[in-house]
């Protein structure tokens, strides 16, 4: 028989050693379903934890800035409609109004108002592909269902008066594009949205808040939802600010900070309309800031149909578009965060330096920090709920 | 946002409240204050740069970093126009900070040596510039001393070159003159030919 205190020996010698495991690297992407785009992660693994990622980005970089300075204004505008496909409308804005404020001049209230309208249908097609994907990303393909069918709808009217669904290319320096068949714009404002839109949005923004509902039904209490969410991927908002973070991502971290709040690029100050703020900044959190926004936009859209005022879509600009000497930066409350363009211009017909400034990049640079220490299985959760699109990162 | 008669200028409105943050700024940094277009903006000497960040950073609060790029100043331009104004030959760095209450926004800016652009890396005053200084280096030749790992972010390891200097070519540019360009030269004049507006019957 073992002599009882050898026995006892040996047992503290068997918990005491621990299985020597030595990092491993593991490559995720650039092809994966869940990095919208393509996207590398090269991650250091130590058993299920990451102990470092380092995210490979640049595999769509088309060097939008560059070819800024060798187009025309008006040229631009078909170029930034594609930085963020997922909300192309919405990115012509901050240029637009850039280009205006160096012109000093303004978009008649009319313009202005069919751009706030289709900002946020842009917006609302946006959050509701991430509320398309994201439970999908998790495990969930129902409500996938459900919010494209909306989103095929909002999308429907943004084509019937732009000709565009992902790529409208409709705003014009001084205005919005006038509806070809309707002829010399300031003497038939009537005419520059098709007949029967205002009515088919309202019918539409009705629907979409019913799929809101359907959607909140279907995800928000869901065990396995909550279980993949709540308390993970936490961004304390110093540090999510300190890295540029923005938009819904940040106002899931407890801030209420919105542009459309606090800047008059479009006359949001006309509507009434509230600011959907979580506490806890993990990534259930910022999916249910983005399942309210789309409410409130829903909310705007209404307003905005009921009191479209009269008038040009179109204010007076020469028919050569020179933009005088000057420096500006204009920046936007977008789907996916604070999207801005410095524009520099000295004057020619093409800006001198063009600095796009995209919100998913900023995002996305926080990724080292958040995924450090993290679960690999919660990679994509946490990746999803950050709701990057890959061609607004590389720009 | 016209309202104003002296929108566009360089105003000097000491109750603008845009002026009076951008003079508030200047004063803590000890930089030039300048508000254009609704946009302010501090000019600070590139040698207090990273110290200038701390304090706007910290003691002003502004801990939200929109952005950090350049702008390279010069007359020998490759591709696009040539400002119409000569210009003193230098790099602009600009690093765009804001707070997350009222969203005021500032531009701080310093002018860095064209022959060997060089600045103190504020990636650990803002931790998000790291990306954005990767990405300012690899695009203009800028290095930042003291950043964590300055390697390529969007660029291929082994490219040759600073695309976004203005004596960078465009390829493609060059082996086809844009054809917008001739569009735009040959448009009619404001009171004569049809246009898409008024195509005339």
């Amino acid at each position: 028989m073992m002599d009882p205190t050898l026995a006892h020996h040996l047992s503290e010698v068997a918990v005491s050693v621990e299985v020597e495991t030595e990092g491993m690297t593991l490559n995720i992407g650039p092809q994966h379903p869940s990095t919208h785009g393509v996207l590398r992660l090269v991650a250091r693994v130590d058993g299920e934890r990451a102990s470092s990622v380092r995210p490979v980005i640049g595999y769509m970089h088309r060097g939008y800035e560059k070819l800024a300075e060798v187009r025309t204004y008006p040229q631009i505008i078909t170029i930034v409609n594609r930085i963020d496909w997922v909300s192309g409308f919405a990115n012509e804005i901050p240029f637009v109004v850039a280009a205006e404020r160096l012109m000093d001049i303004e978009a008649p209230p009319r313009a202005q108002w069919i751009r706030l309208v289709l900002t946020e249908m842009a917006r609302i097609s946006s959050h509701l592909v991430f509320m398309a994907s994201y439970p999908l990303e998790l495990g969930a393909a129902t409500p996938l269902f459900f919010a494209l069918r909306e989103r095929e709808r909002v999308l429907d009217l943004l084509e019937s008066v732009t000709g565009g669904r992902f790529h409208p290319n409709f705003n014009r320096l001084g205005g919005v594009k006038p509806v070809y068949a309707a002829g010399p714009t300031t003497k038939k404002a009537g005419m520059d949205i098709p007949a029967g839109f205002l009515n088919e949005t309202r019918d539409a923004m009705g629907k979409v808040l019913g799929t809101c509902e359907e959607i909140e039904d279907l995800v928000a209490g869901n065990e396995v939802f909550l279980a993949r969410t709540k308390g993970v991927g936490v961004i304390p908002v110093e540090i999510g600010a300190s890295y540029g973070v923005s938009g819904p991502n940040l106002r899931a971290s407890g801030t209420d900070f919105d542009l459309r709040k606090v800047s008059d690029y479009l006359p949001y100050a006309d509507f009434d309309f509230d600011i959907p703020v979580r506490p806890n900044g993990d990534c259930w959190d910022r999916w249910w800031v983005r399942l309210q926004e789309i409410r409130q936009s829903a909310r705007i859209i209404t307003q905005a149909i009921d009191g479209l005022p009269t008038g040009p879509l179109q204010a007076k600009v020469p028919r050569i578009i020179k933009v005088p000497a000057g420096e500006t930066y204009v920046r936007a409350e977008n789907p996916k965060g604070e999207m801005g363009y410095y524009l520099v211009s000295t004057g020619g017909l093409g800006p001198y330096r063009l600095k796009i400034r995209s919100a998913s990049f900023s995002n996305l640079s926080l990724l080292p920090w958040l995924l450090e220490g993290a679960l690999v299985p919660d990679f994509i959760a946490i990746m999803g709920s950050l709701d990057f699109v890959l061609g607004d990162v590389d720009r | 946002m016209t309202d104003n008669p002296s929108e566009g200028q360089t105003t000097s409105d000491p109750v603008d409240p845009l002026n009076l943050f951008a003079e508030e700024v200047a004063r803590a940094v000890d930089g030039q204050a300048e508000v254009a277009h609704q946009t302010a903006k501090v000019r600070v000497p590139s040698t207090a740069w990273k110290e200038s960040l701390t304090i706007v950073a910290g003691d002003l609060g502004l801990g939200f970093l929109s952005w950090l790029s350049a702008v390279d100043w010069t007359d020998e331009v490759a591709v696009g126009d040539e400002p119409d104004q000569p210009v003193e030959r230098h790099y602009e760095l600009l690093c765009a900070v804001s707070n997350l209450t009222d969203g005021r926004l500032v531009l701080i800016s310093t002018e860095i040596d064209h022959e060997s652009p060089s600045i103190e890396s504020v990636a650990d005053v803002y931790p998000g510039a790291n990306w954005h200084e990767r990405e300012a280096a690899e695009m203009f030749g800028i290095e930042f001393v003291g950043h964590p790992d300055l390697t390529k972010l969007y660029l291929p390891d082994e490219f040759e070159g600073f695309p976004l200097r203005k004596n960078y070519p465009l390829l493609s540019r060059e082996v086809k003159p844009w054809p917008g360009k001739v569009d735009v030269e040959e448009m009619p004049e404001e009171d004569g030919g049809p246009t898409t507006e008024n195509p005339g019957s």
